[in-house]
């Protein structure tokens, strides 16, 4: 599946990186390779772009260079408790983290 | 001090691996700032004197990578192989090593004389982190110096190895690294192949073009071209990528990277100890307001409120204050001088024009002092995390939005600020929608215009509606251009959000002393031409009649009998009389009226033609113009000049829409033209620019005059 495919929350694997030269250079210089983990943190306020976190680094990626990137859903966003993220959703859905 | 020998060291790293502190602590205010040739990327230079050593410094522009893709990649390569720095520091941020470690890897291949400068050594420990200098001194050969820039650490201890290698007492070692057999295999066949060109082989390293062409880099294609091994080594080429493709199934470009992550990598898992990060961090937290889907919009517009604040409302009591300083000056000057020309010369031309590029100073340095702040502390990049959407849509970078919003204050700073802006075509293309935001100037304009011929509550919406068409035809120039002549080399928005930090009042504040110097010494003298081109137009030739016909009746009304004040006044109306007709006699005049044909259709007569040319100088000079055109003299308040204009026939609701519309949208002034071609760096796109706003502004103003007419 496509990174630009992928939630809030998603962590996923590097497949494959295909984009134009210049943007799949600078994907790969900041570290999204074949292999590399990756987090989906949270889609900007008008839902692009999109932040991720790779390498523990923040990175940003507009939904159209994030298609380039094909990727593999690692464990869906609920099973995974992380503080804050569990914070933000107790209170959106009533559940207990 | 005598010095005996100089070395010259380039500073590279990546974006805020912190390079510019480095290069502002070591060589202080011994700076010079330029342009690298053929690009609009600034090239600051300095040095130091330091043991008997004068320390040439360069800080080269921050690169993720070597690649050709980017003006600054090119700038830094071009740089590190022509120029031969005795030594290339590497500056890395020690927060965040793997990634910057990436660019060492390549610097490595280049097999440079290379130090690496581990920064934010303070960082490193507040937050627990155990690196192994040591061992990764062994796994990439070049020596390793703790620093950290912010606080002055381990300055002398880097330029002691600066020293010791430019000596050659420490010997950098090459390391190679070794990437995936098939690779390995295709570099060895191939800069084999390179070797036997005796020219190629003494100009360059053949390892590292081996690695390059692999690598898919266009500037080492052409290099290789001219030579006849080229058809070998394409050939070679072909087999490494058909090679990658059946065992790896990708290309060597990609393998290659891999392998350099992977090398970094290991290097990490070895010298780097990091406590495990349980909590969220207070960027994190910072994050969940800033870029929340909610507060992330309100947040961001009140940060660009505050900015624009701090840069107009503190501002423009200090342009005033310029502003009345000059005037002073003037007055004091003025009786010293002999009366006439000279004096007119002095006090009107030259004091005024200089006094013209000054006043913009408050705002500049004020304006940078807030973007660098922005910058420096991490919320810049956010910002255009936050804003992106809206300005991608037009073609546009997030980031172009803040110079953009600038351009409502003052066009010069604005085109200035979009320096921030990496890409070429980005810059340009928000450059050329900035003089559409209708700036402080022109709003005198529509105060008295609209001020004149509507009512109270409806001048308050012309005059809203005059903003919101500025930032349509600005975006509709932005999105325009881009797809069109700079449909190419859009910015990636694949970008680093930095940690947030708090930055030095050092840097702020000498980020925009920079700017200041930079435009007074560019713009500036570009500016003070052309505003005393405009004054010498509007003031020669002079009409000796007129002047015959001043002294005359000067002459006749000193020997009325009447009261002094009456006097005073009747000599105030020749003078405006008198000097209306000379504005009508002069170069300026004579072009508004070989202009009236032109304009008459957008309902414009030659007065007002006049008054646009003048405009040239400053938009609120087509005020001034019109209130000496219509004679009346000194007293040229609004109120008197606005009954004026409603009961000049040319003039009517129309007329005033129409010309509201052509000073929105025609030529900036001359000074923003100035700044504007200083930061494309060439004449021809900013007179192309200049015929275009002048073809828009003439088509919109028309429309405007034909729909008034027939509405009102």
């Amino acid at each position: 599946m496509k990174l630009s495919e992928l939630k809030t929350g998603d962590r996923a694997e590097v497949t494959a990186v295909t984009a134009e030269p210049a943007v799949r250079r600078r994907l790969m210089d900041l570290g999204l390779v074949r292999g590399t983990e990756l987090e989906v943190l949270r889609f900007a306020p008008l839902g692009d772009p999109i932040e991720i976190s790779c390498k523990g680094l923040l990175l940003t990626l507009r939904r159209n260079e994030a298609e380039g990137i094909t990727v593999n859903q690692l464990e869906a966003a609920e099973s995974r408790p992380v503080a804050w993220h569990g914070l933000r959703k107790r209170h959106r859905f009533g559940k207990r983290a | 001090m005598s010095t005996h020998r100089t070395i010259t060291v380039a500073l590279a790293g990546n974006p805020n691996a912190g390079k510019s502190s480095l290069f502002n602590a070591l060589t202080g205010a011994h700076q010079r700032v330029g342009n690298f040739p053929g690009v609009t990327i600034e090239k600051h230079e300095g040095f130091l004197d330091y043991k008997n050593y004068r320390i040439t410094v360069v800080d080269l522009p921050g690169t993720y990578s070597l690649t050709p893709y980017s003006p600054e990649e090119i700038v830094t390569r071009r740089f590190i192989i022509d120029e031969k720095p005795d030594v290339v520091v590497n500056v890395v941020e020690g927060t965040n090593l793997e990634r910057n470690l990436m660019l060492t890897v390549q610097l490595m291949e280049m097999e440079v004389d290379l130090l690496v400068a581990l920064n934010m050594m303070d960082e490193v420990e507040e937050k627990g982190i155990a690196i192994d200098l040591d061992q990764l001194e062994q796994l990439f050969g070049s020596h390793i110096v703790p620093i950290s820039a912010r606080n002055r650490k381990g300055l002398d201890d880097l330029l002691d190895h600066v020293i010791s290698v430019s000596e050659g007492c420490i010997e950098i070692r090459k390391n190679k690294i070794t990437f995936s057999a098939e690779v390995e295999k295709a570099i060895d066949k191939i800069s084999a192949l390179l070797s036997r060109e005796r020219e190629l082989d003494a100009a360059a390293n053949n390892r590292w073009l081996a690695i390059k062409l692999l690598e898919n880099d266009r500037e080492v294609y052409t290099q290789v071209q001219k030579y006849p091994v080229w058809v070998k080594v394409e050939l070679a080429l072909q087999e490494a990528i058909k090679e990658c493709a059946r065992l790896h199934s990708t290309d060597p470009e990609a393998l290659i990277t891999e392998d350099r992550h992977a090398f970094v990598h290991g290097a990490m898992q070895e010298c780097v100890r990091k406590p495990k990060a349980t909590r969220a961090s207070v960027s994190d937290y910072i994050d969940m307001v800033v870029l929340n889907r909610v507060l992330g919009l309100p947040v961001f517009f009140l940060v660009v409120w505050a900015i624009f604040q701090l840069t107009f409302t503190l501002g423009s009591p200090l342009m005033d204050a310029l502003d009345y300083a000059f005037g002073l000056l003037s007055e004091t000057v003025a009786p010293h001088l002999p009366a006439g020309m000279v004096r007119s010369i002095f006090v009107d031309g030259v004091i005024s024009g200089v006094g013209s590029v000054v006043v913009f100073l408050p705002n500049i340095v004020l304006l940078f002092m807030g973007l660098s702040f922005l910058e420096a502390s991490g919320y810049m990049a956010r910002a255009a995390f936050v804003i992106d959407k809206v300005m991608h849509r037009f073609g546009l970078h997030g980031k172009s939005f803040i110079p953009m919003i600038t351009g409502f204050g003052c066009s010069i700073p604005a085109i200035m600020a979009t320096r921030t802006l990496k890409s070429r075509s980005d810059r340009l293309a928000t450059i050329m929608t900035i003089p559409f935001m209708s700036c402080g100037a022109k709003l005198p304009v529509y105060v008295l215009l609209a001020g004149a011929f509507f009512p109270p509550a409806m001048a308050a919406n012309v005059m809203f509606g005059i903003y919101l068409l500025g930032i349509a035809v600005g975006l509709w120039t932005a999105w325009l251009l881009k797809s069109t002549v700079l449909k190419s080399d859009s910015e990636p928005f694949v970008m680093e959000l930095p940690p947030y930090r708090w930055p030095t009042f050092t840097s702020v504040v000498f980020q925009a002393r920079m700017k200041a110097v930079m435009y007074l010494k560019k713009a500036g003298t570009l500016i003070l031409g052309a505003v005393i081109l405009i004054w010498v137009a509007s003031n020669f030739p002079r009409s000796a009649a007129l002047e015959a016909e001043l002294a005359r009746e000067t002459a006749r009304i000193e020997t009325l009998t009447v009261a002094p004040e009456l006097k005073a006044e009747r000599l105030q109306k020749l003078e405006a009389r008198i000097e209306a007709g000379q504005l009508e006699y002069s170069l300026a005049g004579r072009s508004g009226k070989l202009l009236e044909p032109l304009i008459r259709p957008l309902g414009f007569d030659w007065k007002i033609g006049i008054a646009l040319v003048t405009g040239l100088a400053a938009k609120e000079v087509v005020v001034s113009t019109l209130g000496t055109i219509y004679s009346i003299g000194q007293v040229a308040d609004e109120t008197s000049l606005s009954e004026i204009l409603r009961s000049d026939s040319t003039f009517s609701q129309a007329t005033a829409l129409s010309l509201m519309v052509f000073v929105l949208l025609y030529i900036p002034c001359v000074a923003a033209v100035g700044v504007m071609k200083k930061e494309v760096g060439a004449w021809k796109p900013v007179l192309f620019y200049s015929a275009y706003v002048l073809t828009v502004a003439w088509i919109a103003s028309f429309i405007t005059y034909r729909l008034a007419l027939m509405w009102m």
